[in-house]
């Protein structure tokens, strides 16, 4: 039978962090990721940070990968402004949270985990291979057994089966390995959020001008208020070069106790008129005279196609300085003007030969979803189990504080750690959970993100209320306008936190994270102090059977999911809040169509859940 | 180590866009653009299951004009090949499958320094009008074991036996798998429903390497290609191209359509009435 040292399972960030630091250690590591590529299957919003904590030190990302990750890495853009919109109708309130982004920060870039997990993938396995192990993709672990001579034996459905010493579980928030081996109770609604994203297109330099950032720069836009629809979360639009992500992120728990479809919430931030006019494009749309003959029809088709691509392309390079400086020295153009002039000459093309319209919406390129972990609801507090370490999403560890999103950083964080305890126990051959799981614990607990899941950091709480000055406190007429009074002074919130500290953060959740804080103050503020915006049009997404065409799916004839109660509460929900529709009521049960399923995991809990077998299931491509 | 070689075939790219026809019809082969024939593509991934799971050497062989090249880069990727070489020269033209065979044979023993080559792999046949006999006679020509409709691939290093499963047809029975071993070297058609198990980790990690030093050196793949002429390869002139041909194409006729002798029945409609009424039209069918 084969031999590892290490098996680690999931290739998301975490894994692939771990599995580089292993190997960086001299530590032989297999990973073994189900998607069919690393990165196919990972969803973030996201905000790839690097953070210099005060008290403690985190592992960075470039403490894993090295001094040039920020000049090789695929990174999208780093984010320089960072803001908070407060909404009512068509009213919103806007304010700078920059230093609160900034704090403690060496910094935050836009992601896409497609792109950004594959370089990871390239940069490990590299390292890996060194020491006789590297990355397996396509393969899902179903099972892991300890013999009677305590071998650990790694089952899979598509490889024979093998023995490691020991395994690190980066198997994301819906962790197989932690359902299976009993090692944690999956999380119920009250500890996770889910997250909706939509990747959106437009020009590069379009996106610049929007929101008045340079080429070498990017935005973070956070939306409370009504665009929530009453529901304690958040919206975000994160910059990356050439896209937006636009999400939605919400307690799951208060989606369950008023299920509202995760795209409608989705769609209520894009139709948000503020938000409109950030995404807004134009697009073409296609008409085929459908009296022509077919063979004349796809013969229109098929020039069409290539017309329309032709301009997209250039569309995209002409408004990108890159893309300008390309098509420059390839030759094919001599400036701007002509590139422009090549422009107008195809879309006169366009219309006058083709019929084709040009209308005034936006283009959605990606629907995803996902549960995120809130660490300070639901980290494991033993993040191990026997000769296993848990890490990142499927330990339960995340920062959701504020408008704080943290997992990636925090999941890169895990993995080092990881990575140390077992290599201390390859040298001294001890894996016992005295020795190995224990230490892990230690080293995961004196993490200064640990400390940030534990407590209120009330540094970041005073630039985060300084950051709101401009609100006169009056106006906040809730409950709320108390508390907000006490925490703007500078004495009475030392001792406000301290006694919040005292008490923990499970008594004072439900006060800080309430609808009043996320829905009905930002509503106020918006109505007493916002800017009125006059929407040009209003946008029109695509439905949900859009969307999920729209998407990439290696189908499995077999469900991944087992459906066991069929007429549980839990699964009622379920028709209204799995992203893609994939429950519907039949006969008073609740049935599952398990092919659109984007394994977000919002159904694990009340389901026999597993993965997809290696390569099956959906493909983002941005991620 | 095991000696490996793979014989591929440029064949037309049939996909929508890239063929071409001449206004009679014919095929222009001049404007289609050539891609490696799907069969052969299959025998690569036969030869690259032996150098992942045997640590074997690659020599990929091919007999075309000289922009044949463009599949032997395709045949690289999937490969990783060691050496590749193109059989080219004006006298070849007109080749039957025999003079085929004997510009093939010819170039296989000068195939990684004139080294024995233990195993050749080649595909189940061309998809641009070939008969399947190009495989069969460049291994009788060779001297070699012949092993068609191959679905496995296994060799004893001990024994330098290879262990192969086929795809056996037998009128009434379909997919009788065969296991045959047969002592070193010997000649393997692969089946077209061939397709490698890489069933470990370290079979995983190998492909994985090994691939992608493949993509590398397809992108270099001129240093890996030896180009060879009648003179170089050192054939008989005789026995090669038109002169070393014996078959003769008389005439080609399309196979008349045959007349069918059931009737078929429409039914319109996607209502439950009308799936309804084809039930009782399949059930003696199926009981
Ligand atoms: C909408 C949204 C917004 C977010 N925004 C941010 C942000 O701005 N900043 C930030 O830092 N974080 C953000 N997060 C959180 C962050 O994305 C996650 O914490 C992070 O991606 C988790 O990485 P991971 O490697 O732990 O898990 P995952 O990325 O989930 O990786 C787990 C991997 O394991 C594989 N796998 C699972 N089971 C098996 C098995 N049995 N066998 C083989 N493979 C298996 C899966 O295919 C997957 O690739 C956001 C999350 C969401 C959903
Ligand atoms: S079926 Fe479950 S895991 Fe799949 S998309 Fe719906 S809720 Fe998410």
């Amino acid at each position: 039978m084969e031999t590892f040292d290490v098996a680690i399972v999931g290739g998301g960030s975490t894994g692939l962090a771990a599995l580089k630091h292993l190997s960086d250690l001299g530590k032989q590591a297999v990973l073994i990721e189900a998607g069919p590529q690393v990165g196919t299957k990972n969803v973030s919003g996201g905000i790839l940070y690097s953070k210099r904590p005060r008290n403690g030190k985190v592992h960075n990302v470039e403490d894993v990968y090295g001094s040039d990750f920020e000049a090789s890495a695929p990174l999208e853009r780093h984010i320089s402004k960072y803001i908070l919109h407060a909404t009512s109708g068509n009213k919103i309130f806007t304010l700078d949270l920059t230093p609160a982004h900034e704090y403690q920060t060496n910094f935050g870039y836009s992601v896409l985990l497609n792109k950004l997990n594959s370089w990871f993938a390239s940069v490990a396995s590299e390292s890996a291979e060194k020491q006789g192990g590297g990355i397996v993709t396509g393969v899902h672990v179903r099972d892991i057994q300890w013999s009677n001579e305590n071998k650990t034996l790694i089952h899979t459905d598509e490889l024979e089966e093998f023995q490691v010493k020991a395994i690190i579980a980066a198997d994301g928030v819906n962790s197989e390995i932690a359902y299976l081996t009993g090692a944690r109770q999956k999380f119920s609604p009250n500890e996770v959020y889910q997250g909706v994203k939509v990747v959106i297109r437009l020009p590069e330099e379009t996106i610049e001008e929007r929101f008045e950032i340079d080429t070498s720069e990017g935005a973070a836009h956070l939306f409370a208020g009504d665009v929530t629809l009453n529901h304690i979360g958040g919206g975000f639009i994160y910059t990356n070069r050439d896209t937006l992500s636009l999400g939605a992120v919400y307690h799951y728990e208060s989606l369950f106790s008023k299920p509202t479809e995760p795209s409608t919430l989705v769609n209520a931030l894009i139709q948000n008129p503020f938000v409109s006019e950030l995404i807004k494009d134009e697009v073409i749309t296609i008409d085929i005279d459908r009296e022509l003959s077919k063979e004349e029809q796809l013969r229109k088709r098929f020039a069409l196609t290539k017309l329309v691509k032709t301009f997209e392309e250039l569309r995209y390079s002409c408004y990108s300085s890159s893309g300008r400086t390309r098509l420059i020295d390839s030759g094919k153009f001599k400036n701007f003007e002509e590139m422009k002039a090549k422009l107008d000459s195809i879309r006169q093309e366009l219309i006058e030969k083709y019929n084709t319209k040009f209308v005034t919406n936006y283009v959605e390129l990606e629907y995803s979803a996902k549960l995120v972990p809130d660490g300070k609801r639901c980290r494991m507090k033993k993040p191990y189990h026997r000769n296993i370490l848990f890490v990142g999403d499927a330990a339960g560890r995340g920062i959701f504080i504020g408008p704080r999103i943290e997992g990636l950083n925090v999941g890169i964080d895990d993995a080092v750690r990881a990575s140390l305890a077992i290599s201390r126990s390859i040298d001294k051959n001890n894996f016992a959970e005295d020795y190995m799981g224990q230490y892990y614990t230690s080293l995961v607990e004196q993490s200064p993100y640990t400390r940030d899941m534990k407590e209120i950091d009330k540094e970041y709480l005073k630039i985060f209320l300084e950051s709101t000055k401009s609100i006169p406190k009056e106006i906040v007429g809730s409950r709320y306008g108390f508390i907000f009074k006490i925490m703007s002074s500078g004495k009475l919130r030392g001792l406000a936190v301290g006694i919040a500290n005292l008490l923990g953060y499970e008594k004072i959740l439900p006060l800080v994270e309430s609808e009043e804080t996320y829905v009905q103050v930002p509503i106020e503020v918006a109505l007493k102090l916002g800017k009125k915006i006059d929407p040009s049009y209003t946008p029109v997404p695509p439905s949900i059977e859009e969307r999920v065409a729209r998407l990439r799916y290696n189908d499995d004839p077999i469900s991944h999911i087992i459906v066991r109660e069929p007429e549980s509460e839990f699964l009622r929900k379920l028709v209204v809040l799995c992203p893609t529709r994939c429950y519907y009521h039949e006969d008073n049960k609740v049935m599952l169509q398990h092919e659109g399923c984007i394994e977000c995991g919002s159904c694990a809990k009340g389901t026999e859940w597993r993965h997809p077998r290696g390569e099956k299931g959906v493909i983002f491509n941005y991620g | 180590m095991v000696n490996v070689a793979v014989i591929v075939k440029l064949e037309p790219d049939f996909s929508e866009g890239n063929v071409s026809y001449n206004p009679d019809g014919t095929l222009n082969r001049a404007e289609t653009k050539s891609i490696l024939g799907p069969h052969s593509a299959i025998a690569c991934n036969a030869a690259f299951y032996t150098k992942i799971t045997y640590g074997s050497r690659i020599s990929i062989g091919t007999m075309g004009p000289p922009i044949a090249d463009s599949a032997l880069k395709q045949a690289q990727e999937l490969t990783d090949a060691d050496e590749m070489n193109l059989y080219s020269d004006r006298i070849f033209a007109g080749a039957d499958t025999l003079a085929t065979a004997e510009v093939l044979r010819s170039g296989i023993v000068k195939m990684l320094d004139g080294n024995k080559i233990d195993i050749v792999f080649s595909g189940h046949r061309a998809s641009d009008g070939e008969t399947g006999q190009t495989g069969p006679q460049t291994a009788w020509k060779l001297g070699y074991t012949f092993l068609g409709n191959v679905i496995e691939v296994n060799i004893d290093l001990e024994r330098n036996y290879v262990i192969v499963k086929r795809l056996v047809m037998l009128q009434g029975f379909d997919g009788i798998v065969e296991e045959v071993e047969a002592p070193l070297p010997v000649f393997i058609t692969v089946d077209p429903s061939y397709s490698p198990n890489y069933r470990t980790i370290y079979q995983r990690l190998a492909f994985a390497k090994y691939r992608k030093e493949a993509i590398a050196r397809a992108n270099n793949y001129k240093q890996f290609l030896k180009i060879y002429d009648s003179k170089s390869l050192g054939v008989d002139p005789k026995f090669v191209g038109l002169p070393g041909s014996p078959t003769i194409v008389y005439r080609v006729e399309k196979i008349p359509k045959a007349k069918a002798s059931r009737k078929a029945q429409l039914i319109e409609g996607q209502d439950i009435d009308a799936i309804k009424s084809i039930v009782p039209k399949l059930r003696p069918i199926v009981s």
